[in-house]
């Protein structure tokens, strides 16, 4: 067992830490609000991830044979670690590197490949997920919108509903059902959002400017080669995305300098110290601390091969639990700074924990995974 | 990074479990507030596991996975103290270690013989316990418990060394809660599974399940940390391993006892074997609010 970071582990984070020091401009925090979902951050990814791709920081952990660097999974977990400390300067193109172009190189054909791997490797385009609906959201396997069979293609007709990024997307990876009831008959669409018939409205929301749409597909045309894997073949293929969406951000990062910058703000103004205060600070780090450990864990068994388990939950429980100790902190010290946006970080960080619980699954979702596939409790 | 057991690390795991088996299970009959045995002491001993730290190319990580299999018996032992804490202090392998908050606190394991490490300052006395008279406590607190009734300090003094004592204190603490709390999550998913009250499990029912699974994050968080604390002999670590499994305990112990019901305030049952030291121990070497208070002192100064 060794908790060490190599040479070549540290030597690669360097190097991630010197691409985002010489890239970033200086009044980074203030204009990107460290807002993933930002008109401002979605530009700047389109400029910032083909400098990444160039300095071989995109896709690390791609095969070598499509691009990537064909490096393990810790290398790109540490990629993840740096940038979501930033806010994510990669916009929604993490979800590209992180499932959506992985999700084609597994289950697309040759001209999937060909069409949408190049371009996700060169940083110029954003994706968006397309599965929740008004009436599917925990049971996505309720999703009713549906691609009708027509002579060449399909029809997709339906609504999606949440859809990260969707107005700022250039694709979007959606789930529509092509016959069959529940898990069955669910398939994986690629689908352009220029397409017409797609609609992306922005829903106003307290996570980020375009964090969350309703996305409409009125009678949308793809043709067949839009599908992506068998029909039917959805479901099996979203498990695994989510399994690697659950742990796909590691949001204790943005957290952990968060709460060192808060506690410096207390510092400065003389407010930090009590023991309850202290504690509190104390709590939410050793639960920060605890999200990281089992990220790395999980993360450990990529690097090995191991099939993705209900200890993916297990950690995506431990990060939710950890944000709300950190909303709780900043929220009960830092008030002031919070109405005043005195802080971009702290602010950001406030923010996002509001969506850790809900995000990739509810968290109580997650609590029935590690019920059921983690300590086999019986069926209710 | 590789947080998987190496081949002789699983190996030394297998070890303790084969020499340990017969102490796996409560014995029928029995209903006291702890259980010890000679013949586990002895084999202990003669296997050496105690002084697993200092072999060559072994070190604290070894230490704490003997300490989560020795520390989820029923029958409990002194063996954190001398396994992970002794070594660190340069004292000789391998003796009974009983570490002692002050000369007057009730103290686990302090039954007579051995050493107690207890911190003078900013020194760590190591004192003899041969010959001293000590008064033995009854409580239902899981351990055998023991009070000096001359409390002195005295013996060698080790220089420097007090919060080198409290580092690997908490990372014992930590390794040790985070046995006695998985035997004690195991047993009540057992217990949940089995009993059935309007015809289905009470497993079955969510109140039950979201409970015990959030029970379960914070055993598989204690194990990392814990494991994490002894890789990187970071004081930060320690106190974060430590201060988590200490907030951790009142969940898990409010939770396995309320989902057995009445069965698990009773000696016949085994429960209270875990419930009871989890009680203890979230109070050792201080609160959940100290440790992380301290915590945050060495993070933030």
């Amino acid at each position: 067992m060794d908790w060490n970071w190599s040479e070549e582990h540290r030597a690669f984070r360097q190097k991630i830490r010197d691409v985002l020091e010489k890239h970033l401009p200086a009044d980074w925090e203030a204009k990107s609000k460290l807002d993933t979902s930002s008109a401002y951050v979605s530009r700047f990814s389109r400029e910032f991830c083909p400098i990444l791709a160039r300095e071989g920081l995109l896709i690390p952990h791609w095969p070598k044979a499509y691009g990537g660097g064909g490096v393990d999974a810790f290398h790109h977990w540490i990629l993840g670690e740096e940038m979501f400390a930033v806010g994510d300067p990669r916009s929604y193109q993490y979800m590209n590197v992180n499932w959506v172009g992985p999700a084609i190189l597994r289950y697309g054909t040759e001209a999937q490949k060909q069409e949408h791997i190049g371009r996700i490797a060169a940083g110029t385009h954003i994706w968006c997920q397309g599965f929740s609906e008004p009436s599917a959201g925990s049971d996505l396997a309720s999703l009713t919108t549906r691609a009708e069979r027509t002579g060449d293609g399909y029809v997709i007709d339906g609504m999606k509903i949440w859809t990260s990024g969707a107005s700022l997307a250039d694709y979007c990876f959606m789930l529509a059902r092509t016959g069959g009831v529940r898990h069955e008959g669910i398939s994986v669409f690629l689908v352009p959002m220029d397409a017409p018939g797609v609609r992306a409205k922005p829903i106003p929301n307290l996570m980020g400017e375009f964090s969350l749409h309703e996305t409409v597909f009125d009678r949308v045309e793809v043709p067949e080669s839009a599908r992506l894997g068998d029909e039917g073949q959805g479901w099996s293929i979203v498990r695994q995305v989510m399994f690697n969406e659950r742990i796909g951000q590691p949001r204790y990062t943005l957290a952990m300098r968060a709460m060192d910058r808060a506690v410096k703000r207390l510092k400065d103004k003389g407010r930090f110290g009590g023991q309850s205060m202290r504690t509190d600070a104390g709590r939410a780090h050793a639960a920060l601390t605890a999200a990281q450990s089992l990220a790395l864990k999980v993360i450990d068994g990529r690097v090995k091969g191991h099939p993705a388990d209900a200890f993916t939950s297990v950690a995506r429980y431990a990060l939710v639990a950890a944000d709300r100790q950190v909303a709780d902190f900043l929220g009960a010290y830092l008030s002031d700074d919070l109405m005043a946006y005195a802080d971009p970080l702290i602010s950001a960080a406030y923010r996002r924990t509001g969506s850790t619980g809900i995000a990739a699954g509810a968290a109580e979702i997650q609590l029935n995974l590690v019920s059921r596939d983690y300590l086999h409790l019986p069926k209710g | 990074m590789d947080l998987d057991l190496t081949p002789d690390q699983a190996g030394l795991v297998d070890a303790v479990g084969k020499l340990t088996a017969p102490f796996a299970t409560q014995p029928a009959g029995a209903a006291q507030d702890f259980l010890v045995s000679a013949e586990l002491e002895d084999r202990l001993t003669e296997s050496g596991f105690r002084e697993v730290a200092t072999i060559d190319g072994m070190g604290a990580v070894d230490a704490v996975l003997l300490t989560e299999a020795v520390a989820a018996l029923p029958y409990v032992t002194e063996f954190a103290a001398s396994a992970i804490v002794a070594p660190k202090l340069g004292i000789p392998a391998g003796r009974p270690t009983v570490l002692m908050q002050s000369p007057e606190t009730p103290t686990r394991h302090l039954t007579g013989g051995g050493i107690a490490l207890i911190a003078d300052g900013g020194d760590v006395r190591v004192m003899d316990l041969t010959g001293c008279d000590i008064e033995v406590l009854k409580t239902p607190f899981g351990y055998p418990l023991g009070r000096l009734r001359s409390p002195e300090m005295d013996g060698e003094r080790i220089v420097g060394t007090a919060p080198i004592l409290r580092q690997w204190w908490h990372v014992a603490l930590a390794a040790e809660i985070g046995a006695v709390a998985r035997a004690a999550v195991d047993l009540a998913v057992q217990y949940v599974t089995d009993r059935r009250q309007f015809g289905r499990a009470i497993g079955s029912y969510q109140a039950v399940q979201h409970r015990l699974s959030e029970c379960s994050v914070a055993v598989e968080a204690i194990r990392q940390l814990t494991r994490r604390a002894a890789a990187t002999e970071d004081m930060q670590d320690a106190l974060t391993a430590a201060a988590y499994a200490k907030e951790a305990c009142a969940q898990i112990i409010y939770d396995t006892q309320q989902f057995h019901g009445a069965i698990g305030v009773t000696y016949e049952y085994p429960l209270h074997l875990w419930t009871y030291r989890l009680r203890l121990l979230q109070g050792e070497l201080g609160s959940f609010a100290e440790t992380a208070s301290e915590l945050a002192d060495a993070r933030w100064g």
